[in-house]
């Protein structure tokens, strides 16, 4: 990622602001932007999602392919997931390989998903330990103006809750609906101006600290925590930050539900 | 190229199989600035492909061994997403897209004024969303667009059009199914006012006259893009003479 542009006057100036608990778009600390989930948006993927939050949008499709299964768990399917942050969406993401920090992505989004178990694994078996379906959900980065994390996951679920199984194509059974059990829900918070502050805008990451982001299931369960870049945060704050989480996860959830 | 000569493509009356006629293209809309955050930006919806485009810059070129003394640099990119297709692409840069990416770039540098930004680089990300036969030819469209969006000084738009051969019948614009059975396709990247080509590929066989109908198509079809692609810049930067 190329180095942000004067990230020591953004820093001085998000620190000013954090004194009068004000942020740069005039939203409160746990204030998110609204969120726009729209599905059915990408005619060559299986289920898919368009989220908008902000300046920020992103798109989520779903794809199937058949995989042979593997040999310690002979009945169950795959899933997979695949972070693109290619440099259309920002000025600040280059070409090439995938960065760390778009590998870091497409791997706290996964977690979320897979360790919540909203996927049988066992449902997308075709024959015992020859064929079974593999989910292959990718993420793409239309406009980054922050918290990507959130809108990929958002996006992630949307897709995932209206993908279509396609049996006919493959020859493999009909076409049926993916089950999905839960709806786990991510939110981000990151260290601005010295406290933390939910849903960052991009200028709020480059002048910011540390993140965290935590992914919880529809009985609040928690099941992915990351935190990234370089911090330390007390125990007092992150009580305080999972407190919002239980209450924005389950707002998120019914957008994306319905 | 296909060649499959024994699947009917086209009926008696010259009605094809998605109802066009032969020099008709598939249906159009163009939207300028869509990514908030890029200096300029367009998509095109061609039929079912849908092609998004971002500029950003003119900006400092770095590496310094990149920079040109007397011009900018148009660094160009044309990338196919994983889910653009029926069998999904697996994610990273192939022979394909470096060639479509290399002659798009060329094309544009034609009519970009790059002598007003020595040593610096304009970069053109082309993301095909969903893709039906055609993506090139709608990623060099987006991509005036967006150049045109973000302000960047040009002597003309391009628009790309192909046409191409099914059934030995010369057809303009053929979608996915059409291209699968294809005998030839000639894309061609027309400048809106000059009328002059900056981009230009073929493949297949086409008889001296197939190739004059064919290119005539093309040429048909560039004046009536045009105008979608002015109507979407005045509705983006809220002009409307």
């Amino acid at each position: 990622m190329a180095t942000p542009p004067v990230p020591e006057l953004l820093k001085t100036h998000l620190s000013k602001l954090a004194e009068n608990d004000e942020r740069l778009d005039g939203r409160d600390r746990f204030e998110g932007r609204d969120v726009i989930v729209e599905t059915g948006v990408l005619a060559r993927a299986e289920g898919s999602a368009r989220v908008q939050m902000g300046d920020t949008i992103v798109l989520a499709g779903v794809k199937f392919q058949i995989m042979t299964p593997y040999p310690d768990r002979p009945t169950s399917g795959g899933f997979m997931t695949s972070a693109e942050v290619r440099p259309v969406c920002g000025v600040h993401w280059e070409a090439g390989p995938p960065s760390p920090e778009a590998i870091e992505l497409g791997r706290v989004v996964d977690r979320g998903i897979r360790e919540s178990g909203c996927i049988d694994m066992e449902d997308l078996c075709i024959l015992p330990g020859e064929k079974a379906w593999q989910v292959i959900l990718d993420v793409f980065a239309l406009s980054d103006d922050g918290n990507l994390f959130d809108a990929f996951a958002t996006a992630a679920m949307a897709a995932l809750r209206t993908a279509i199984i396609p049996g006919e194509r493959f020859d493999v059974g009909e076409d049926r609906p993916l089950p999905v059990s839960k709806t786990p829900m991510m939110c981000s918070y990151h260290r601005v101006g010295g406290r933390f502050v939910y849903d960052a805008l991009r200028r709020e990451e480059i002048g910011g600290g540390e993140r965290i982001h935590i992914t919880l299931g529809d009985d609040n369960h928690v099941h992915s925590l990351q935190k990234g870049l370089k911090g330390a945060f007390t125990a007092a704050e992150f009580d305080e930050i999972m407190e919002h989480a239980r209450s924005r996860c389950a707002e998120l959830r019914d957008l994306v539900n319905n | 190229m296909g060649g499959y000569g024994d699947v009917q493509m086209i009926d008696d009356n010259g009605i094809r199989v998605d109802g066009r006629t032969a020099g008709e293209i598939r249906p159009v809309s163009i939207n300028a600035g869509i990514i908030p955050v890029a200096d300029g930006s367009a998509e095109v919806i061609w039929g079912t492909n849908h092609v998004i485009a971002a500029v950003y810059g003119p900006m400092e070129a770095h590496p310094r061994k990149i920079q040109k003394q007397d011009r900018a640099v148009l660094d160009v990119r044309y990338n196919m997403a994983p889910f653009s297709t029926t069998d999904r692409i697996r994610p990273g840069f192939n022979r394909r897209s470096r060639e479509i990416s290399k002659v798009t770039a060329e094309a544009l540098e034609s009519v970009v004024l790059t002598e007003l930004y020595p040593r610096s680089k304009i970069r053109v990300e082309i993301e095909v969303i969903t893709a039906e036969a055609g993506t090139r030819c709608a990623g060099i469209t987006a991509a005036s667009v967006a150049l045109a969006d973000a302000g960047i000084p040009m002597t003309d738009m391009v628009i790309s059009v192909a046409s191409g051969k099914i059934n030995g019948v010369v057809v303009c614009d053929l979608n996915k199914e059409e291209d699968n059975y294809g005998e030839a396709d000639l894309p061609m990247g027309v400048c809106a006012n000059s009328g002059e080509l900056v981009f230009l590929q073929m493949d297949g066989d086409l008889s001296p006259e197939e190739f004059q109908i064919a290119w005539d198509y093309n040429m048909e079809a560039i004046a009536p893009v045009h105008e979608m692609m002015i109507d979407a810049l005045k509705r983006s930067n809220g002009g409307d003479e």
